[in-house]
């Protein structure tokens, strides 16, 4: 620790700080511009300037270090001055247009320039340049507004652009009089390879760099913090709200410094895509085919839609449901839910079909990438789920394998935190994929192997890695079992099959394995891509055995690492949206778990095993699945979507829960207007196993209502129409206030998510599942000191 | 066809320049300034060449067009655009110019018809101004090429200009 004192305070920090931020550990502002705590000190604009004692002149508190009893002083009459200067001179090359929407007046810039400008008691209107010396609005970038009459080269979008996103868009080019930020070869942005992350707008001081699409909007009357609802890495986010309609409209998002997953990053889906909210295309009146109304049978074509009540559309619903099942039995009826919805709504679902409906028929739409991850994790390590948190892969692997995965495209943020690894710690990337990726152009070596070859460069490199003796003996030893097994399939790959079956020179694959070896722990992750293969299940469980065979599970900077698609992936499946599971992968075909959900829910459960979503498809086309249940579903984005069109008019009584008007709605009876993100509070599980809380924004558009709410009231109907008792039992009714109560229910079934309630989450503590009690503080790393299944089993693949 | 040959040529250019200075962010540079030197200015195409060869991801190296733009637009003594036969580099730093600099660039302007970051239709001539050369003492300088001319005063430009083709 080092003492020095700051404007007569005497102060205690560790080696290494700043004057800047032991100041502001002390709680004393200073002034600063090109500062920004996420990127690398600049000390360009000198706003930060203190005296120092036994220093001649002013230095720059954002790049000295504290040094044992340096007197510095912040304040003083002639700081001030200088510090006006500064600004005065800043402002000789500044000009603002003070845009507005119907530029009739002129809006007060609220920047961090603007502020400082104002704190120093300068007009900015009579202090800056007469006219625009550059072209306003200089970008044709869809997202970013670009004028570089507001740039005071701070160069924050510079260091942004390299140490967050790292793509290295912007620089400083030209000198003297000419010197402005250029973005590549002075093209425009996306000629420069931009990824409209808008990390440039979020760190510029100025509105220099604004964001296009809000930029005339004016200010919000309000912030609302959330959860992104786009991929599975679960940025938080910021919307920014209006209430000059009726229940609030989103005028905008904006990343928050005090993110835990993503800091002030996102990318650009969630920052720019929030347009979804307040879509023409929002369903937002419930509605039923005009037959059901008349009573008559269904035409071919479903017929015309007519807009009904809620009462009657749920009506409607659950006569379809329970006509189905009295006259086909419980299991004619299928429903499908969704990663899109809450954790709370994915409980309901499965409660709903379980114990209202008697089906184990449920699935999440994206069956293929939840099952392999599902079963082949279950079955070597025993949790379905990556072992360790994004941010420990980021900061402490030293190999990450990436396989089958476009991370920058699919998991933007994530994939920029890999980028970062490489440039400022030197990880070693290796990726391997049959096609480019753009997180190649940072691999210290890339595959490319022939499509479907993954068991065989597995199981190759695996081979090389034995042969060699480079595998950890005392972790398969000690923490495994099936390894002898295991070891003899993987004899059957000698290097020059393997290279010849996978396309991949045996070089690369001695370079590989050596790589894997000498820079112990690694990351494996893998995305869509591998996973929704035929082979997915094959493909996670020889991943999880590389990791097993070089001991890099249990460990910082190891483990595996499936990303989901959703943002809610992980916590549909952990919900028990899956026909073989209740609640935190409770089997349905286990006794105990079985009791257990029927003396909760108050009646006896279905022992069928379900069907999958693909299976629900071919049960209908077979004749046998006559009811679906769809909750905010685009069954369109998945595989064989010819298979699932032709499966759906097929079906006798489809239901469609959505928030927005799809493809679906051509083939369903009934469609019932769900909410966005943004209309709703409740909880998601990001693809790290992270319960995160979602907040409500706004009210829910036109008639659509929450999907807990629609769930609930229809389980209600259901059950007075059936006149079927369920009282008594702890868990059995569908009453609830809110989504807090949902998740009061989900904690005492769930043993992973016990731990879990939303005031814990609101009041901000970190939860990755398992969280056992109220008291557990959750689980970064998983299989640190033991597998759930003893020990972890290697699974021969090939 | 011809611009195909051109894209050829410049590639084994960088090449070529590349290997004699290494493949170490370092070298931009050297690379930049041989370039200028070979062809007397540094075609745009070259720029995303010389950025492919530096490129050592794992040591965390990792160069973009924006980072050699930079420091190709920042030199004086680069150009990223093809200039006259000869260039006159003029210089506009506060001792030429208390020394009378500004009746000598007007007299240049004048003699040549150019403003200052022109080229004459012919190619002939090209006048650029710079900072300090480092040659104080005897302001007002320019340079022609590579040949230095000091205490110049507008009276000498026409005879300076006359020795050259």
């Amino acid at each position: 620790m080092i003492s020095l004192t700051i404007n007569g305070q005497t102060l205690e920090v560790p080696e290494n700080t700043t004057i800047l931020n032991a100041a502001r550990q002390a709680g004393i502002v200073i002034p600063t511009l090109c500062h920004h705590k996420d990127l690398t000190p600049y000390g360009g604009c000198r706003l930060c300037s203190v005296d120092i004692q036994g220093m001649r002149l002013p230095a720059t508190a954002c790049t000295m270090l504290v040094s044992p009893g340096m007197v510095v002083q912040t304040e003083s009459p002639a700081l001030t001055q200088y510090r006006r200067t500064i600004l005065e001179l800043l402002l000789v090359r500044f000009y603002d247009a003070g845009y507005t929407h119907d530029g009739s007046a002129q809006l007060e810039l609220d920047t961090q320039f603007a502020h400082w400008v104002r704190y120093y008691d300068i007009d900015m209107k009579s202090a800056m340049a007469k006219e625009p010396f550059r072209q306003i609005d200089s970008d044709p970038n869809p997202f970013i507004w670009v004028d570089k009459n507001k740039c005071i080269m701070c160069t924050r979008c510079v260091r942004a652009c390299a140490e967050v996103q790292g793509r290295f868009v912007w620089t400083q080019a030209y000198r003297g009089y000419d010197l402005r930020i250029v973005a590549g070869l002075d093209t425009t942005m996306l000629q420069a390879r931009c990824e409209s992350c808008g990390a440039c707008v979020a760190h510029c001081p100025t509105g220099a760099l604004d964001n296009k699409m809000s930029l005339k909007l004016g200010m919000p009357d309000r912030t609302v913090s959330t959860i992104c609802p786009y991929c599975g890495v679960g940025c938080q986010l910021d919307l920014n709200v209006k209430d000059d309609v009726p229940g609030g409209r989103v005028l905008s998002v904006s990343s928050s410094e005090k993110a835990p997953v993503n800091g002030d990053h996102l990318c650009v889906k969630g920052r720019y895509g929030y347009e979804f909210i307040h879509s023409e295309n929002r369903l937002k009146q419930p509605r039923v085919r005009k037959y059901l109304l008349d009573g008559v049978a269904r035409p071919k074509d479903r017929g015309p839609w007519v807009d009904v009540d809620w009462d009657t559309a749920l009506n409607i619903v659950a006569k379809g449901l329970n006509s189905a099942r009295s006259q086909y039995g419980p299991d004619s009826i299928g429903l499908l839910t969704s990663g899109k919805v809450f954790n709370e709504e994915n409980y309901l679902m499965g409660k709903f079909a379980r114990q209202v409906l008697g089906t184990n028929n449920i699935d999440c739409s994206v069956h293929l990438n939840h099952r392999s991850v599902v079963d082949g994790l279950n079955d070597s390590l025993g949790l379905p789920a990556m072992s360790n948190s994004m941010q420990d892969i980021a900061g402490n692997a030293r190999t990450i394998l990436v396989i089958g995965s476009n991370i920058t495209e699919n998991h933007p943020v994530f994939g920029s935190k890999i980028r970062q690894a490489v440039l400022r710690r030197k990880a070693q990337l290796i990726v391997a994929s049959p096609i480019f990726f753009n997180i190649e152009e940072y691999a210290a070596l890339s595959l490319r192997y022939k499509p479907g070859t993954e068991t065989a460069l597995l199981n190759g490199l695996m081979r090389i890695i034995l042969e060699k003796g480079w595998e950890d003996k005392k972790f398969i030893q000690k923490r495994t079992q099936g390894f002898e097994e295991f070891r003899s399939l993987v004899d059957k790959y000698p290097l020059d099959k393997v290279s010849q079956l996978t396309g991949v020179p045996a070089e690369k694959l001695n370079a590989a394995a050596e790589i894997i070896a000498g820079n112990h722990p690694m990351a494996v992750i893998w995305g869509s891509d591998l996973a929704t293969q035929v082979a997915g299940v094959d493909n996670a469980s020889d991943l999880a055995n590389l990791q097993l065979l070089m001991g890099n599970l249990g460990v910082s900077g190891g483990g595996v690492a499936p990303l989901r698609t959703q943002n809610n992936s992980q916590g549909a499946c952990d919900m028990g949206g899956l026909p073989s599971v209740y609640p935190g992968y409770q089997l349905v075909a286990d006794k105990q778990a079985h009791k257990k959900f029927e003396t909760a829910w108050g009646t006896d459960l279905p022992v069928n095993a379900g069907l999958s979503a693909l299976e629900m498809m071919k049960a209908v086309n077979q004749g046998s699945l006559k009811a679906l249940f769809i909750l905010g579903e685009n069954l369109w984005s998945d595989e064989n979507s010819a298979y699932i069109r032709r499966s759906l008019d097929q079906c006798e009584f489809v239901v469609l829960c959505e928030a927005l008007s799809s493809e679906a709605c051509h083939h369903a009876d009934v469609c019932l207007p769900g909410v966005s993100f943004a209309e709703n509070t409740g909880t998601y599980t990001n693809t790290e196993r992270r319960v995160q809380f979602v907040r409500q924004a706004i009210q829910p558009q036109g008639d659509s209502k929450p999907e807990w709410q629609i769930i609930s009231d229809l389980a209600r109907r259901i059950l007075v129409q059936n006149d079927k008792r369920t009282a008594g039992a702890m868990y059995s009714g569908w009453v609830y206030k809110d989504t807090r109560e949902i998740m009061s229910e989900i904690a005492a079934l769930t043993p992973i998510y016990a731990g879990v309630s939303h005031e814990r989450l609101e009041r901000g503590d970190v939860l990755l599942w398992p969280v056992r009690s109220f008291a557990d503080s959750g689980s970064p790393i998983l299989y640190e000191s033991d597998f759930p299944l003893g020990k972890a089993r290697f699974m021969p693949v090939g | 066809m011809d611009h195909e040959n051109k894209d050829l040529d410049l590639a084994s250019l960088v090449d070529k320049v590349v290997r004699e200075h290494g493949a170490t962010p370092d070298s931009v540079i050297p690379i930049l300034s041989e370039i200028n030197r070979t062809l007397g200015y540094i075609p745009a195409g070259t720029l995303p060449e010389i950025r492919r060869r530096i490129q050592i991801p794992q040591e965390g190296v990792f160069l973009a067009d924006s980072h050699v733009y930079s420091a190709a637009s920042f030199y004086q003594m680069f150009s990223l655009k093809p200039l006259g036969r000869h260039v006159i580099r003029f210089c506009e730093s506060a001792p030429c110019h208390v020394e009378g600099g500004r009746q000598v660039i007007e007299a240049l302007q004048k003699e040549l018809g150019l403003q200052p970051g022109e080229t004459s239709q012919d190619q002939k001539w090209s006048l650029l101004t710079t900072s300090c050369l480092g040659v104080c003492s005897v302001g007002p300088v320019f340079l022609v090429d590579d040949d230095i001319f000091g205490n110049v005063t507008p009276e000498r430009v026409p005879e300076i200009l006359a020795r050259y083709e």
